[in-house]
């Protein structure tokens, strides 16, 4: 129940309380006593009660990484915060507090249950990242409004409800709202759902929930087809050939161009810009085509190169755990004999081929990743080499595309210019049959003026080209030598790692031997 | 006791016989030199036959006869082979298939003549070919012969696919290694190769020379019959024989067929143009060539010669005229034998009392009926090291329809294999162990049943390796992931006990138990190995590697003294342990952590314990159950067995029984209509006529009256009913104002029912009177014809 503020001195969540409740609920006995002299990591705890402890806010849980299930019912919360470091968290029981807003879940994507029974709750909501929740409980709230319930259709795992003592339970029509929209579900309020229920509940709302679910439908398939475009928007940058399969480049010379715009409004100009753009266009489609091919041999070289690594490092993975289990094979039958004899002599001399043994073994691992990565720099080479190739063939290929757009856009400025000439020509003896807008005929007042600006729109028109190009080089650049790097840095790590573990390994023989039999 | 067909001709056989004489001629007149065909010889009856009306296509209810491997070995198993008396004559007679099969013995003819039939019935493209043959094929002498049981299966050669290669494969590491060295061993090693399989393709040849059968005086004259199989119906790919004796199937390019005299089947006849000098070698089995073979009826269709393209539209021209020469043509006339039959107890029994040896190279395969050996024993088979067949080295049994499931047992070296087929309790699919100690805790390994995906066992065990101190078990699919179990066993301590009781378990020393990778769990936490060193309190535990790494962690436990006992908890202290840890950077697991595993895996170290004194428990069970079994030796028998299936059986003869009482009952019943007005006249033995006239006299009076009474029964009853009614009704009207409600009501209803009865009076009256004069004249008809008065009408 909720209580008074005056009465009870309110609490906060410090390290003392922390350390009591893990210790207290902890393990016992013998393990306990374990537990108390090496002291117990907040991060390995999994579950931790703080209930009737009067807490007004939660804070100071951001250690608890694993934990898995959280109590703090039966304090003074007002405010779900605090607990986005507890991303492990399955169940949270937060019932009897003071709550009056579903808030700060979004990290709690493992929430399978979760209990706000006997708050101040009136909507459901701020619940969208909490797709596992199994069990809801938000019974004594105030929430009114039977929407709410749609809110939780989002939920396909939502198999038991609690909504009693809510004003909307009082509505008549409550129990088969709930029933009809949420068709998972097999408790509500502390009952099991029957057939006859969910058929009354069916055939009462089949068709809102009909429309409802169409309109779902529709949704759910936008989305998936919007997903299906990024991803392939997504494929078209790695190829560097974005939207070259589509006017867009066409448009934006456009675009940016004022000059040009009016002067397409020009009679007889429509024709010509539309056998531009369809050249113009055609020739982009072949530089979308030509890189999307040569993405594709990227990918499928990208892709041998990292099986046939992948195959040189099982393979050699394999010979080192064949010398390994040989050794240890040897070990074991070593220490039993040594174990059976007492002969100084004979133990001794055992112990001298035991290092030997050891030596050998460090010697043959080591030479097998010697080799290894000899040969892995090799084929880093050759991949590396082919690459930068195959990078600077389709720059090439591009750039040489790319020149017929430059070719495809002077000469269309070029008929501009001759066709603005016999216009002007026409202006200025007033021969003209049609009215020009007003803001062309401006252009037309003197040669200079329209020269200058079918100039303008040129550059502009050229910009945008050059960009377009430059941007195909450098990223195709920075993408080539990022991958390489990663590739060398990722074999230098793999190459430190089993050094590493060679090393460690073998420390510990020798350290074995002497610790199993020396006095 | 024979037909009438087996003791005449018919006109159309003379006239076939009257053409084959002619042919023979002909024959006889052409090839001077050549031996007389085997054309027409004497049946059972001593009448000359036509061989190709002694066959007779049948195809047989029997499910293996419908392929050519389950006809020839029926034929073999069932006949009991008679050679040729000479053997370099032909016979004279050829008996009929059903006498044949009666007497089950015949020789090579009345072999081939039989198998013929079948495999025509059965749809092959069949024909009987007498000849000659070698010395061994004409006594069916198999004894140079491995078994076909034996031969060693072919093996198809699968070629491993070779990778492709890769763009970017690694190098392989320099070869430092001197070359030349290399090429001398291996020259070294060739020749040393070369050295051994010379000696031993010397030694090979000797023994095939020593294994070669002594020379034969009568080498290419002894006559033999066989069986043509050629190529194109039922999915035959080539020609090929069957040897009609053993059943086996031969190349035609066998060097043990010498000679081909004629081939015929229930079409036509053929005789051989061929050179035989090579055997059959290379001849052709194309009988449309009449360069190669010469035909005895042109009109049959088989033999219908293929007109080239260019002449047939000369055929056209004279379409009529070819049509009547086609029917010009004679055509073979129906078979004369009986058709072939076999019951289906004569099937089952098929050798002669159900038993059959036939003696192989190093071998001896005996064969036995089903269910007629009370262990359901069907073939043995005794493999020998000398030809002398001494020395026996495995024996090869097969079962048929055991309740124990057992398909087979083999005996070598010692060891006895025992297979059986899916479906006894623990789903023990091979049980081998060794013949002088079958007891338990011996060497022996048991296999059970398992399936890729779905266990048949719970525990999933599939293999159970054991001797004396080790046993082994392997696992698939389970839900922990355990694949092997590894005991290892101390000696018992010797104690005084009483002999009666069984002594103490073995002693446990080790229990290993490996595990395959649980992706769930992260490898340095993932067990791969455990091992329960139970005598040293120690327990080893490895880790599965990590995926990049070559060396995997291990944590070792020495347990204190006691420490599974129930109650007082375990007291910790830091040497309890050691661990390796493949990363050196990662923090060391805490104390809490590992006391926990520790406790854990003292249990765990119990159930293992459990799980192998049950297994133990369990071995012994199954060596109980196949002890009772072996004793028992049950047969199991189909429901659908009417024959064998007692139960079955008696049920129907109690069917049967009940059905025949019910018939007896029945007749007993029936009254016979005659008996009270024979009675009137003393039941006399003979009827005289004046008896039989009033005899139905008053039966038909009798019957009259009846009919009459009944009419007026049914006449009074209606009558009785109307007046009543009538009555009521009248009643009724006169009260009817004074009537409660009840009364009226009671009146409505019987109103209702009166007249529904009176109704029925009606009708049954009418139909009475309809009936009558049928009934009348029945009787009369009956009267007629009763065997006691029929003499007098």
């Amino acid at each position: 129940m909720s209580r008074l503020y005056d009465t009870v001195e309110p609490s906060v969540i410090d390290d003392e309380m922390l350390r009591k409740a893990v210790e207290e609920q902890g393990p016992k006995e013998e393990a306990g006593k374990i537990a108390k002299q090496e002291g117990v990591d907040y991060c390995d705890v999994l579950s931790l009660r703080l209930d009737f402890r009067n807490i007004l806010k939660v804070d100071n849980l951001w250690q608890f990484t694993k934990l898995t299930k959280l109590q703090m019912d039966n304090n003074i919360i007002e405010k779900i915060e605090g607990m986005d470091a507890l991303v492990n968290l399955r169940w949270l029981d937060m019932s009897f507090n003071n709550i009056e807003m579903i808030e700060g879940l979004d990290k709690l994507t493992k929430l399978e249950d979760l209990t706000l029974f006997n708050n101040r709750i009136t909507r459901l909501e701020n619940m969208d990242s909490l797709p596992n929740l199994h069990v809801l409980s938000v019974g004594n709230n105030k929430i009114d409004q039977l929407d709410n319930l749609i809110y939780l259709r989002r939920f396909p795992n939502l198999r038991t409800l609690n909504l009693t003592g809510n004003p909307v339970c009082d509505d008549q029509g409550y129990k088969l709202f709930a029933v009809a929209y949420l068709s998972h579900l097999v408790y509500l309020d502390f009952r099991l759902i029957d057939e006859d229920t969910r058929q009354k509940a069916h055939s009462l709302y089949e068709n809102k929930l009909g429309e409802l679910m169409h309109n779902e439908k529709q949704a759910e398939v936008a989305i998936e087809a919007e997903k299906k475009a990024a991803q392939e928007l997504l494929k078209h940058k790695d190829a560097y050939v974005e939207h070259l399969n589509s006017p867009v480049l066409f448009e934006s010379m456009y675009k940016e161009d004022p000059e040009g715009m009016k002067l397409s409004m020009l009679p007889g100009l429509q024709d010509m810009l539309k056998d531009f753009q369809d050249k113009f266009v055609e020739v982009c489609m072949k530089i979308f085509e030509f890189g999307m091919k040569e993405y594709e041999k990227r990918c499928k070289e990208m892709r041998e190169f990292n099986t046939c690594i992948q195959d040189a490092e099982a393979a050699n993975k394999r010979q080192a755990v064949a010398v390994i289990d040989a050794f240890e094979e040897y070990k074991k039958k070593l220490f039993a004999e040594l174990l059976v004899t007492s002969d100084a002599e004979i133990q001794e001399r055992k112990m001298n081929e035991y290092h030997e043994g050891v030596n050998e073994t460090w010697d043959k691992i080591m030479g097998l990743e010697m080799q290894l990565v000899d040969q892995l720099e090799e084929t880093i080479k050759d991949f590396e080499r082919n690459m930068t190739d195959l990078m600077s063939q389709l720059v090439e290929y591009i750039q040489g595309l790319i020149t017929q757009v430059r070719d495809l856009e002077n000469s269309h400025n070029e008929k501009l210019l001759e066709m603005c000439m016999t216009v002007l020509e026409k202006v200025v003896k007033n021969e003209m049959d049609e009215e020009l807008p007003d803001d062309l005929r401006m252009l037309f007042v003197d040669k200079d003026t329209i020269v200058n600006a079918i100039g303008a729109s040129h550059d502009v028109h050229l910009m945008k080209i050059d960009n377009r190009e430059d941007e195909i080089v450098t990223r195709s650049g920075a993408w080539l030598s990022g991958h390489m790097q990663k590739i060398h840095a990722d074999e230098c790590a793999r190459n430190r790692a089993r050094v590493v573990e060679i090393t460690n390994y073998i420390d510990h023989l020798r350290d074995e031997i002497d610790t199993q039999f020396m006095p | 006791e024979y037909p009438e067909s087996y003791k005449d001709n018919t006109n159309k056989e003379k006239l076939i016989l009257a053409y084959v004489e002619n042919y023979r001629r002909q024959y006889v007149h052409l090839f001077r030199d050549r031996k007389p065909l085997f054309l027409n010889p004497l049946n059972e009856c001593g009448i000359e036959k036509f061989v190709c009306t002694t066959l007779r296509p049948t195809l047989l209810s029997y499910k293996a006869l419908y392929h050519w491997q389950g006809c020839a070995e029926f034929v073999a198993d069932y006949l009991t082979m008679k050679q040729l008396e000479p053997p370099q004559e032909l016979p004279m007679c050829l008996f009929s298939p059903s006498t044949i099969l009666k007497r089950q013995l015949g020789n090579c003819f009345d072999f081939s003549n039989i198998l013929c039939s079948l495999l025509l019935g059965a749809g092959y493209d069949a024909y009987v070919v007498s000849g000659y043959a070698t010395k061994e094929i004409c006594l069916a002498d198999e004894s140079r012969q491995i078994c076909p049981l034996l031969q060693p299966k072919k093996e198809v050669l699968k070629e491993a696919e070779k990778p492709e290669p890769r763009k970017y494969t690694v190098k392989p590491p320099r070869d430092l290694r001197s070359k030349f060295i290399i090429k001398m061993e291996a020259r070294r090693k060739k020749e040393a190769e070369e050295e051994e399989k010379k000696k031993q393709q010397e030694e090979e040849e000797r023994i095939a020379e020593l294994e070669k059968p002594p020379p034969d005086a009568l080498y290419g004259l002894r006559i033999h019959a066989w069986v043509l199989v050629r190529g194109g119906k039922r999915e035959v790919p080539e020609d090929f024989f069957i040897e009609p004796f053993t059943g086996q199937s031969y190349p035609p390019s066998s060097p043990s067929f010498l000679g081909i005299e004629s081939v015929w089947n229930s079409t036509n006849y053929w005789a051989n143009m061929q050179n035989c000098a090579s055997g059959c070698k290379d001849m052709s089995f194309d009988l449309m060539d009449t360069e190669k073979w010469e035909y005895m009826l042109a009109g049959s269709d088989q033999t219908q010669i293929e007109i080239p393209d260019a002449e047939e539209e000369l055929y056209d021209l004279d379409d009529d005229e070819k049509e009547n020469e086609d029917e010009k043509h004679l055509d073979m006339p129906a078979t004369w034998v009986l058709p072939i039959c076999v019951t289906k107890n004569q099937y089952e029994m098929r050798c002669p009392q159900g038993k059959k040896t036939t003696l192989y190279k190093k071998a001896k395969l005996e064969k036995y009926a089903n269910y007629l050996l009370k262990d359901g024993l069907v073939t043995r088979l005794s493999v020998y090291d000398n030809n002398e067949l001494t020395d026996l080295k495995r024996v090869q049994e097969s079962f048929e329809n055991r309740e124990d499931k057992l398909t087979t047992r083999v005996h070598q070296g010692g060891l006895i294999t025992e297979d059986f087929v899916e479906g006894r309790p623990r789903s023990l699919q091979q049980h081998v162990y060794k013949a002088s100690n079958p007891g338990p805790e011996a060497e022996r390994t048991m296999t059970f049943f398992h399936k890729a995906r779905n266990k048949l066992r719970v525990d999933g065990l599939c293999k159970r390796e054991e001797t004396p101190t080790e046993m082994t078990e392997h696992f698939v699919n389970r839900d922990d992931f355990l694949f092997l179990r590894h005991v290892l066993f101390g000696k018992r301590q010797k104690k005084v006990a009483p002999a009666t009781a069984e002594g103490p378990p073995r002693p446990i020393l080790k229990i290993t138990e490996k595990f395959h990778r649980n992706d769930a769990l992260s490898a340095s936490k993932d067990v791969e190995e455990q091992i329960f060193i139970i005598h040293e309190d120690k327990i080893q535990i490895t880790y599965h590697r990590e995926d990049p790494n070559i060396t995997a962690s291990t944590r070792d436990f020495y347990k204190p003294p006691n420490a599974e006992e129930k109650g007082g908890s375990l007291q910790w202290s830091n040497d309890m342990t050691n661990t390796f840890q493949v990363n050196p950077h990662g923090s060391p697991a805490k104390n809490l952590a590992i006391y926990e595993n520790l406790l854990q895996l003292i249990q765990t170290e119990q159930k293992s314990i459990q799980a192998v004194r049950s297994s133990e428990e369990e071995v012994k069970e199954i060596l109980m159950d196949r002890q009772k079994e072996e004793l028992a030796s049950e047969l199991a028998i189909s429901v659908y067995d009417t024959e064998r299936n007692e139960k079955a059986k008696k049920h129907r003869k109690e069917l049967e029984r009940l059905a025949m009482e019910e018939k007896l009952r029945r007749q007993e019943m029936e009254m016979d209509y005659l008996a009270p007005f024979l009675a009137q006249i003393g039941n006399p033995d003979k009827i005289s006529k004046t008896q039989a006239f009033k005899l139905k006299e008053d039966c038909l009076a009798d019957l009259k009256q009846r009919l009459i009474d009944k009419a007026n029964l049914i006449q009074l009853r209606f009558e009785k009913e109307t007046s009543e009614l009538h009555k009521r009704q009248q009643d009724y009207q006169q009260k009817q104002v004074a009537m409660t409600k009840e009364d009226e009501e009671q009146y409505f209803n019987y109103c209702s029912e009166a007249m529904f009865r009176i109704h029925i009076l009606e009708l049954r009256l009418n139909r009475h009177k309809q009936m009558a004069p049928h009934k009348y004249m029945q009787l009369e008809q009956k009267l007629r014809q009763d065997p006691r008065l029929s003499v007098y009408f």
